[in-house]
C-alpha cells in the first residue's frame, strides 16, 4: 500500500478533528503529541514515483486527474518540513492560547505546503497556494493584537491579487497546451508564443508573493514580526518551501528553453534584491523579532538566487540552503520566544540574560553563527555551495554580494546577541527576570534544531545525496561568456 | 465581433478595473469589492478559453455520448472555476470579518488609517 497521499490527507483530517475539540485542553495535548509523532514517520514509509488520485492514470496518452510526484529530493524537503512542524506543535503545547485553533491551522498549513512540493498538477498547486495564504493570516490573527489583524488583512488583500494573477497565468498555460499536468505540459510548451511568456510572468508574480521576495517583502516581514515566536518559525518554514516548490515547477516547465535565458536574469535580480533589502532593513531594526523577520527575507533571497541559476549545482545549493535556513531560523525564532517570556522583544530594554540561561544563550549563539556562515555549522556548507554555483556560471559578482550580505548578517546578529545576553543591567531588572520561568518544551525543540545544525554542518552529504538526482534532471549546464 | 472576443475583452476590463481598485481606492470595503472584480475577470477568462464556439458541457437526455464528446466545450475549465469560486468565497468571508474587527476599533474604513504600516 502506498502511503503517499496520507502526507496531505492525514493532517487535513486531524485538523478537522482538532477543530471540534474546542476547550478540551487535555485531549488536545495528547492528540497533538501523537499527531506530531506520526507526521515524522509518514514521509519515510511512502513510496517513490507518481501517484494518481482516484486511480485516474494515463488515458489515451494524456494524464487526467490530480497527480503527485515523489522522489528523494522532495522527501528531503518534506522530512524537514514535518520535523519542524512537529517541534513547533510540541513547543506550542505549553502555551495557553486557543490551542486547538493553533494546531488546526498548523496542520492545514503543513498539508498545503507538502501538497505544493509534491504536486504534479498545476491547478492543485494553485488551490493549496491559496490555502497557505489564508492559513498564514489565520496564524497571525491568533496572537489577537490590533497590529496582527492589520498585518493579516494587508497580507490577505495582496495575497488575493497575487493568487488571482497566478490563476490567470495558469489559464494562459492551459489555453496554449490544453493540459494541467506538469509532466505533460513540458512536452507541449516548446512552441514559442506570447501566451506562454504571459503565463511564465504571472507564475513569477505568484512566486514572489508566496516567497516574500520584493515587492512583497515588507508585508511578509510584518507578518513574521507580529506573531508569537514559535508561530513565526512555522510561517517562515512555509514560505521557504513554497518558494522551493514553485521554483521547481517553473524550472521543470521552462528550464532549457530559448526564451528562459532572460527569465533567469529576472529571477536572479529578484533574489539579489531580496538579499540586499532584507539585510539592510534588518540592520536598522530595534525590535528583535523584526530583525529576525527581515533576515528571513534576506535568506529567502539566497535560496531564490541559487535555484534561479538553473544549473544542477545551483539547484542542489538552493534546496540545501532552504533546508538549512529553516532549521537555524526556526531555532532563532524559538530563542526569541524564550527571551520574550523574560522581557519582551525590544532590544534596548533587554540585557544581562547570559547568567540566567547560559545553555539557551549557547544554542542561540550556534544558530547565529550558522546563519552568518561560520565553518562548523550548516549555513557555511550551503553558502559555500551557492558561491561555487555562482562562480560556475561565470557570475562572480553574485558570489561577492552573497559574502557581503553574510557580513551584514553577522554584524546585526552579534549586535542583537550583545544587547540581549551581555549588556549589563541594574539589579531590579535582574530580579524581575529571575522570577519569570522558561518554557521547557521550547528549549527541547531548540536543542534538537541546534544539534541538527552541527550534524548537517559536519556531514552535509546526508542531505545533498538525496538532492543530486532530481537536480540533474531539472538543471541545464550553461556558462555566461 | 464574435462572442468569444467580446468575452475576452470583458474579462480583461474586469481584471484592469480590479487591479486599479485594489491599489488606488482608499477604502477597505471597496478594495475587497475590487478583489471580487479581479477574481471574476479571471473566472470569465477561464470559461472563455474552454468555450471555443461549442455547446454547454452538460449531457442532456436526448444527446448521444459521441455527439456530446464532439460538440461540448472543454469541461475542465468549468471545474476549475467552481473550485476557484469556493476559495474566493472563503477568502472574502475572512477578509470581511477582519475588516469588521478593525472598523470597531478605528470607527473608519479608510485604508490609509487602518492598513498603515508602523
Amino acid at each position: 500500500m502506498n502511503y503517499l497521499p496520507m502526507i496531505v490527507v492525514f493532517p487535513l483530517i486531524m485538523a478537522i478533528i482538532m477543530n471540534l475539540l474546542h476547550g478540551k485542553e487535555k485531549a488536545v495535548k495528547y492528540i497533538t503529541f501523537i499527531t506530531a509523532a506520526i507526521l515524522i514517520i509518514l514521509p519515510f514509509i511512502s513510496q517513490y514515483g507518481y501517484y494518481y488520485f482516484g486511480g485516474h492514470g494515463v488515458v489515451d496518452g494524456w494524464v487526467s486527474g490530480i497527480a503527485y510526484l515523489y522522489n528523494p529530493a522532495k522527501q528531503a524537503v518534506i522530512v524537514t518540513l514535518s520535523l519542524i512542524a512537529s517541534l513547533v506543535l510540541i513547543s506550542g503545547m505549553g502555551e495557553k492560547l486557543t490551542n486547538n485553533m493553533f494546531v488546526t491551522l498548523t496542520l492545514m498549513g503543513f498539508a498545503s505546503v507538502a501538497a505544493i512540493v509534491l504536486a504534479d498538477d498545476i491547478f492543485n498547486l494553485y488551490v493549496f497556494f491559496e490555502i497557505v495564504s489564508i492559513v498564514q493570516a489565520g496564524l497571525v490573527f491568533l496572537s489577537g493584537t490590533e497590529e496582527a489583524y492589520k498585518a493579516g488583512l494587508r497580507y490577505m488583500i495582496l495575497g488575493n491579487v497575487a493568487a488571482s494573477l497566478m490563476l490567470l497565468g495558469i489559464a494562459f498555460l492551459l489555453a496554449s497546451t490544453g493540459t494541467l499536468n506538469i509532466t505533460d505540459m513540458k512536452n507541449y510548451i516548446l512552441v514559442d508564443n506570447p501566451m506562454i511568456y504571459g503565463g511564465l510572468l504571472l507564475l513569477i508574480v505568484g512566486l514572489t508573493y508566496g516567497a516574500g521576495l520584493p515587492p512583497f517583502h515588507n508585508v511578509k516581514a510584518d507578518l513574521y514580526a507580529r506573531s508569537k515566536g514559535f508561530i513565526s518559525a512555522m510561517l517562515q518554514t512555509y514560505s521557504k518551501f513554497v518558494l522551493v516548490g514553485l521554483m521547481i515547477v517553473i524550472l521543470k516547465l521552462f528550464n532549457g528553453l530559448d526564451y528562459f535565458v532572460s527569465a533567469h536574469g529576472v529571477l536572479i535580480a529578484l533574489g539579489v534584491l531580496a538579499m540586499v533589502f532584507g539585510v539592510v532593513m534588518a540592520l536598522l531594526q530595534s525590535d528583535y523579532k523584526r530583525l529576525l523577520a527581515y533576515h528571513a527575507i534576506s535568506q529567502g533571497g539566497y535560496v531564490a538566487t541559487g535555484l534561479a541559476l538553473g544549473t544542477p549545482l545551483g539547484i542542489v545549493a538552493g534546496i540545501f540552503h532552504a533546508i538549512n535556513h529553516v532549521i537555524y531560523k526556526s531555532a532563532l525564532f524559538l530563542g526569541a520566544y524564550i527571551v520574550s517570556h523574560k522581557g519582551g522583544s525590544n532590544l534596548h530594554k533587554l540585557g544581562g540574560l547570559l547568567p540566567l540561561m547560559p545553555s539557551v544563550a549557547f544554542m542561540v549563539l550556534c544558530a547565529k553563527l550558522a546563519i552568518s556562515g561560520v565553518p562548523p555549522f550548516n549555513g557555511f556548507q550551503s553558502k559555500w555551495m551557492l558561491a561555487q554555483a555562482a562562480m560556475q556560471v561565470n557570475m562572480p559578482e553574485i558570489a561577492m554580494i552573497m559574502i557581503i550580505v553574510s557580513i551584514g548578517t553577522f554584524v546585526s546578529m552579534m549586535k542583537a546577541f550583545y544587547l540581549i545576553y551581555l549588556k549589563p543591567v541594574d539589579e531590579e531588572t535582574l530580579k524581575e527576570y529571575q522570577n519569570k520561568g522558561v518554557p521547557k518544551l521550547a528549549v527541547f525543540s531548540l536543542f534538537v534544531l541546534t544539534a541538527l545544525c552541527v550534524i548537517i554542518g559536519i556531514y552535509p552529504d546526508i542531505v545533498t545525496n538525496y538532492l543530486w538526482d532530481y537536480a540533474n534532471e531539472l538543471g541545464v549546464n550553461y556558462c555566461l561568456k | 465581433m464574435d462572442f468569444q472576443m467580446a468575452s475576452f475583452i470583458t474579462s480583461g476590463l474586469l481584471v484592469i478595473i480590479g487591479l486599479y481598485g485594489v491599489f488606488f481606492v482608499d477604502n477597505v470595503l471597496k478594495k475587497i469589492i475590487a478583489l471580487e472584480f479581479l477574481g471574476n475577470g479571471v473566472n470569465l477568462a477561464l470559461i472563455t478559453i474552454g468555450y471555443n464556439g461549442r455547446i454547454v458541457p452538460i449531457k442532456l437526455p436526448g444527446v448521444s455520448f459521441e455527439v456530446f464528446a464532439k460538440e461540448s466545450a472543454y469541461p475542465l475549465t468549468h471545474a476549475l472555476v467552481l473550485t476557484n469560486i469556493v476559495i474566493e468565497a472563503s477568502m472574502l468571508a475572512v477578509m470581511l470579518g477582519v475588516s469588521i474587527i478593525l472598523y470597531k476599533k478605528y470607527k473608519t474604513l479608510k485604508s490609509s488609517v487602518i492598513l498603515k504600516e508602523d
